[in-house]
């Protein structure tokens, strides 16, 4: 079970800013993120346990997943 | 002085309020080349009237107050004005640039810019109509908070029909009267925050300017500017930064990415993380308390919030004011933010200095230094302290000095945050160091914007490496260089993160992005080239749209090279300034806690290397080893001719 967190504009859209789910890899994450297409999913920021990874990446029980839009402006 | 250029009244007015009389201060075409508008018009006419013996309270002080020629045009976000003078928190240049309308109804007014020179005896409101100025005691409106002057002041600019005569103004709280060296000058519900301007407003005993008139800007290329304007606009409703983040979110939206980033000011900058940065982020402002955005004239962004504070619609917070008086002193009540922000804006204070001076006093007291009962976390009695300081009473007197100074009274300058004696933004600048040398450097002291807010190739918008010193040193300057020009232009520096494409904020991801992420920092030779012959720039880049808008306005040539070529000419003029007041190298510094100690114990690389980074920054531009510029490059920049 890994921990998705989800954060910055695409959050308006997704309108859900955490959930659990027990994907294996990045791949499959992309494909299951609530309100987005798997398009614009590949083209958020992602960090597992605050590291960016490669979409080979596999998830390990308990990591903690952020996605975020680049941000800039204050 | 007349003026041959579109864009420019051809008016700049000087006000010796000691004799209370106005007369036209010269300002002529070939200063304009030089000098545009602005902080940089601004930072010219300091040059040429101070030695470097004045104090910033005296009568031989300026408040200089500049529009640009974009300012008014109908050009994207670009009703701004700037006001520079010699801070009392620093000792050496201020420049703090503001929307809202002022600056849209000083060229009304037929005026490019106004100086103010000297102090009146008794509480004064000016009235500048066109060409008439009139001196209004002010006794009744003196004390009053920001909104209450303003309307106060509306009041008496009525018409025989009941309708308030057009107009713009800028006015001072109390922390301006009683001049807190943080004071800022309020116009509208926008704020001309930094440097303690609001402090030389009330030495001058002026509470308030309200400017009208009917004198129209001349666009030199009206047909090309207006096609232009319009496809601008649509590019920066387009861009993910300009059209979709800062509409939606605001600059608050900032503060996940920056937690993301471990850039997050926490606890008076000892941390880069905040364990509940969720109760205080943007993506909460805008779904729980965030009514509607709104924007200033002509803007396109609109990256401002409102929210309701005790049943009142008012402005919504800045990122600064967000994280630093939410994660800065540990505190995650998102309403008391929205209710201090809207507190400091009508006493006229800035929030940012506000924010920093108060976590220094609750680690002083944490410490041991100072027994002064302010504690993170402990945020009931902030109201409170807010008031005291505008007021100077009890320990609100010492606040107002702000942490550099109370930090020479009590201990604690490791942890004093500030740089020139005015306090950081909210970016804890360990895991970007590029913008920590900015924050050192910068001519105002202590200011992510003034420091080429080089952040946001280092985790915000791109990903280049936070902790490297390869190409920081370049490409701050390039970046310091193009924001000096485009706030001397009259525009927002929020149309500059348009310059990046779009394609590479929309595709983190994309090989082009990495690549990119992986290339900038090697980058500083093509920076240098430029700045060594901006010939090779001359052209206008399809993504910056800013130099054609300037050629249209002004009828000026004005590609790329040139464009740089003006802002490097602004940052170091204001550089000379400073150093008519003593500044060096010694004086580009932060304090330790940043520079000497590990935000991350282990990455070793988690500190700002300042000392190699300033090295490489002076040479880049040419400056000294004490940090100044060379006689050679200010006769290339034409600087002191």
């Amino acid at each position: 079970m890994i921990k998705v967190k989800i954060f910055g504009v695409v959050s308006l859209k997704t309108n859900v800013s955490e959930f659990e789910t027990n994907v294996k890899n990045v791949d499959e994450l992309l494909g299951i993120i609530p309100g987005i297409s798997r398009k614009e999913a590949k083209d958020l920021v992602l960090l597992v346990n605050g590291k960016a990874v490669r979409n080979s990446y596999r998830f390990k029980d308990g990591d903690e997943v952020v996605m975020l839009s680049p941000a800039g402006g204050g | 002085m007349a003026t041959k250029y579109g864009g420019y009244m051809g008016k700049v007015l000087l006000i010796d309020l000691l004799k209370k009389e106005s007369r036209e201060y010269p300002f002529s075409d070939e200063e304009r080349e030089l000098y545009i508008g602005g902080k940089m018009m601004a930072a010219k006419i300091l040059k040429d009237n101070l030695t470097g013996k004045e104090k910033p309270f005296s009568d031989d002080n300026l408040l200089v107050i500049t529009t640009g020629p974009l300012t008014g045009s109908g050009a994207p976000s670009s009703s701004r004005f700037n006001i520079s003078t010699l801070s009392p928190q620093t000792g050496y240049l201020t420049s703090s640039n503001c929307g809202g309308n002022f600056g849209y109804y000083l060229k009304k007014a037929g005026l490019d810019a106004l100086i103010l020179k000297g102090h009146l005896e008794r509480p004064t409101w000016i009235e500048i109509n066109n060409d008439q100025i009139v001196f209004h005691e002010a006794d009744d409106i003196w004390g009053m908070k920001t909104t209450e002057v303003q309307t106060a002041i509306d009041d008496k600019l009525r018409l025989k029909n009941g309708r308030v005569r057009k107009n713009g103004k800028i006015c001072i709280g109390p922390a301006g009267e009683n001049q807190v060296l943080y004071s800022c000058i309020v116009s509208n519900d926008r704020v001309s925050g930094r440097g303690g301007t609001g402090a030389i407003m009330g030495y001058m005993k002026i509470k308030a300017i309200a400017v009208s008139g009917n004198k129209e800007v001349k666009v030199v290329n009206k047909e090309k500017m207006v096609k232009l304007t319009k496809k601008w606009f649509k590019y920066l409703r387009k861009h993910p930064l300009t059209g979709s983040q800062l509409p939606k979110l605001g600059t608050a939206g900032l503060v996940s990415a920056m937690q993301m980033k471990s850039i997050l000011a926490t606890k008076n900058y000892k941390y880069g993380q905040y364990e509940d940065f969720e109760a205080v982020n943007g993506e909460t402002l805008a779904k729980e308390y965030n009514i509607v955005n709104k924007g200033c004239l002509t803007c396109p962004i609109k990256c401002a919030r409102t929210v309701s504070v005790e049943g009142k619609i008012v402005k919504g917070p800045e990122l600064e004011t967000l994280v630093l008086l939410g994660s800065g002193i540990l505190n995650n009540d998102l309403k008391a933010i929205l209710k201090w922000n809207y507190e400091l804006d009508e006493l006229g204070m800035d929030t940012i200095s506000t924010a920093n001076t108060i976590s220094y006093a609750m680690e002083a007291n944490e410490k041991g230094l100072w027994d002064n009962g302010l504690e993170f976390k402990k945020t009931d009695n902030l109201s409170k302290v807010f008031e005291d300081i505008a007021y100077k009473r009890g320990i609100g007197e010492e606040l107002a000095l702000g942490s550099k100074r109370l930090s020479e009274k009590y201990g604690g300058k490791e942890f004093a945050i500030h740089a020139k004696g005015m306090e950081l933004a909210a970016y804890e600048p360990r895991k970007a160091v590029g913008l920590g040398l900015g924050y050192a450097v910068s001519n105002r002291g202590g200011c992510h914007l003034n420091g080429g807010y080089l952040v946001i190739l280092e985790g915000l918008g791109l990903a280049i490496n936070p902790t490297t010193y390869h190409g920081k040193a370049d490409l701050t300057m390039l970046f310091q260089d193009l924001m000096e020009m485009i706030s001397a232009s009259g525009q927002c520096l929020f149309t500059s993160y348009a310059f990046f494409p779009s394609p590479l904020m929309n595709h983190p991801n994309s090989w082009y992005t990495r690549l990119a992420n992986k290339v900038l920092p090697y980058c500083g030779f093509a920076v240098r080239l430029i700045n060594k012959y901006p010939r090779i720039a001359h052209l206008h880049l399809p993504v910056f749209h800013h130099t054609k808008a300037f050629e249209y306005v002004t009828g000026m040539k004005m590609k790329f090279g040139d464009y740089v070529r003006c802002g490097e000419r602004g940052y170091n003029l204001e550089r000379e300034v400073n150093r008519l007041f003593g500044v060096n190298a010694n004086k580009d510094a932060l304090p330790k806690r940043l520079v000497e100690c590990l935000q991350d114990a282990a990455d070793d690389s988690s500190k700002v290397p300042l000392d190699k980074l300033k090295k490489i920054y002076y040479h880049a531009r040419s400056w000294d080893e004490n940090g100044l510029p060379k006689a050679k490059l200010l006769r290339k920049l034409k600087i002191g001719e």
